[in-house]
């Protein structure tokens, strides 16, 4: 029968085999080949660029969770896109702003740039261009700010979050020719295109075969035009070519009296039907634009889009037709506004056919493809159009089991060596 | 509606009506050599009224003394600025008369030191070209007046444009008759008048 110190040997011998066990697994654990992708890596905004890194060059990542709390470059957004190609599985969350920000040059001489912001929150947007400061905004319906001297790229900052949008560059204009009876119209347009900073030509025809003109005025071509205007049937003879001219990107505005040229319909918005006359204007009163004689446009084409109305009824509409643009005006008199409008009449004029213009005008700026994906000016649908919806929650940790074994490990080293010393110390053994 | 009137300024100093046969005969040359779709009656409007803006283009004459009232001076401003343009001729054809000396004097107020237009100017080429500039009025050949003819016009501009044409040529005398009579002269001496007309309308 085994004896006391027979049990206390044998009970020595099985911890040393547990410890020579346990430091087998401990060494196995440390030589073995880690299968790819089972780890996962946390982040946030201000540390996304290192876990990317590391993403990128540990191959047992297989999950990368952003928390994102500020504004997520373009660039390493692009990088999750790449990484969740990749196979590795991106899940983020944060309270992004619904935010989108529109930055556009009008087409006109003096280019005016429009940013347009629309936040979901009613919190102050601070819009800011390379230079500095232009403007704060509350943007909950929808803001607009217009500016002449915006610079390089502007960005709408709330928070920590911000869109961001570069400034096109300016393109140069094209002549516009305007066709028209020698009248007051035809003069003060004229006039205010060429105030606007406008290169204007000009067929005024005075006479029977006797016609107040540039040199050079023909042929209508978008290599010479930007826009022709045709403000009454005076513009007949050049009919088709005004067709072709629009159907190859040029621009037309047909106003009164062209509206009912045959030949002008199948490009037209719309008709222009029976005149109102203008409103009679009291002691002290000046003119506004509503109160100036009009067509109202009649039989508008399915596919015109009104601009403007007034109480007499439809005062613009535009279509696209071929590969350029058609406004219809229905006011035939719209110097009465410029000189009767008082002391704002002049630019408030000016600038409105300036305006109508530009809105035909063709673009020709091309368009930057890689900003137009970048997503810099919609962050949130940036990040809903690269990584999908946000989860709602972080990601339980990978195998909590595996994370703890080399603490179990170590207790148990040190408990089974405590005991097999303590037991040798014991029963007198060195 | 037209699209062209006559308009002569009256104004509260002077004889502003003094050549009242001249609106008659001057939309009469409109309507015989253009398409202009001309009113066949001119109107009067006072240089102090808002009604000035809605005709861009005014004539105004006289024989006398001019002294603008404030209200006829800031009407006159506002016009300028909006693109009307005002021809002022001195009925007297006296440079030493007192229509000249009190109208320039009351137009330079308004629309700074008057220059004079050169004779190359479109003004003389916008429809008749008159290769020597403003036609030569009988009264000048005349030696009636400051027995001077006169070379060239002045005026103002706005932003480009001709805002004042100031004459001492007396057209006022030169137009002022009966349409009708046309048929009693060789060369119609109205045909500048076409081209002040057509100049306001189209430049």
């Amino acid at each position: 029968m085994p004896s006391r110190a027979d049990h206390r040997r044998w009970a020595e011998w099985a911890l040393r085999l547990a410890l020579v066990i346990v430091l087998a697994v401990a060494l196995w654990r440390s030589i073995r080949v880690v299968r790819p992708g089972a780890a996962s890596v946390a982040a946030r905004t201000s540390t996304l660029g290192e876990a990317l890194h590391r993403a990128t060059v540990t191959p047992r990542v297989g999950a990368l969770d952003v928390d994102v709390d500020g504004a997520v470059p373009p660039l390493e957004r692009q990088w999750l896109a790449a990484l969740r190609r990749a196979g590795v599985r991106i899940t983020w969350r944060g309270d992004v702003p619904a935010m989108a920000l529109s930055v556009e040059r009008a087409r006109e001489p003096v280019a005016r740039t429009r940013l347009r912001i629309v936040n979901e929150s009613t919190a102050m947007v601070v819009l800011r261009d390379s230079v500095g400061v232009v403007d704060s905004v509350r943007a909950a319906k929808g803001a607009t700010v217009e500016a002449l001297d915006i610079v390089g790229r502007v960005t709408a900052q709330q928070a920590r979050f911000a869109a961001s949008s570069p400034v096109p560059a300016r393109t140069d204009r094209r002549a516009v020719l305007v066709l028209g009876k020698a009248g007051w119209e035809s003069r003060f347009v004229l006039a205010a295109l060429g105030e606007a900073g406008w290169k204007v030509r000009g067929r005024l025809p005075v006479a029977p075969g006797v016609s107040v003109m540039d040199a050079s005025v023909l042929p209508v071509d978008t290599a010479r035009y930007d826009v022709v205007i045709a403000l009454d049937s005076t513009a007949a003879d050049l009919a088709p070519a005004l067709v072709r001219f629009v159907a190859q990107g040029g621009g037309a505005i047909l106003t009164g009296s062209a509206l009912d040229v045959g030949a002008l319909r199948g490009i037209a918005p719309a008709q222009a039907g029976a005149r109102r006359a203008g409103r009679i204007l009291l002691e002290g009163e000046t003119l506004a634009r509503a109160d100036l004689p009009l067509r109202p446009l009649v039989a508008r084409r399915d596919d015109a889009v009104p601009l403007e109305r007034q109480p007499a009824g439809l005062a613009v509409a535009v279509r696209r037709a071929g590969r350029g643009r058609v406004a219809a005006v229905g006011y035939d008199e719209s110097w009465r506004w410029r000189m009767q409008g008082g002391a704002a009449g002049v630019s408030a004029h000016r600038d409105w056919w300036s305006r109508m213009t530009g809105l035909v005008s063709p673009e020709r700026m091309p368009v930057d493809e890689a900003t137009a994906q970048s997503g810099g000016a919609a962050p949130r649908a940036a990040l809903f159009a690269t990584l999908g919806e946000p989860s709602g929650a972080p990601p339980p940790p990978e195998s909590s089991s595996s994370s703890r074994l080399p603490l179990v490990l170590l207790v148990l080293v040190l408990v089974a060596l405590l005991a097999e010393t303590a037991s040798r110390r014991f029963r007198g053994a060195s | 509606m037209s699209d062209f009137t006559f308009a002569t300024a009256q104004y509260d100093s002077g004889d502003w009506e003094s050549a009242p046969l001249l609106p008659a005969n001057v939309i009469d040359s409109i309507a015989r050599y253009t398409s202009i779709d001309v009113a066949p009656t001119g109107v009067i409007v006072p240089l102090s009224a808002p009604a000035l803006f809605r005709y861009p283009l005014v004539y105004l004459t006289g024989h006398l003394p001019v002294r603008f009232t404030a209200a006829e001076r800031d009407n006159l401003r506002a016009f300028a600025e909006r693109g009307g343009l005002l021809f002022v001729d001195d009925h007297n054809h006296d440079i030493d008369g007192v229509f000249h000396k009190t109208a320039t004097e009351e137009l330079t107020r308004v629309y700074g030191p008057l220059r004079e237009i050169p004779n190359t100017h479109p003004l003389y080429r916008c429809f008749f070209t008159f290769e020597d500039g403003p036609p030569t009025t009988s009264h000048e050949l005349n030696g009636w007046g400051d027995n001077l003819v006169h070379k060239t016009l002045s005026g103002a501009e706005h932003d480009g444009r001709l805002s004042l044409i100031y004459s001492s040529k007396d057209y006022s005398s030169e137009w002022n008759y009966h349409p009708d009579n046309k048929r009693f002269l060789s060369v119609d001496n109205t045909k500048f008048a076409v081209n002040l007309v057509v100049y306001a309308l189209t430049r």
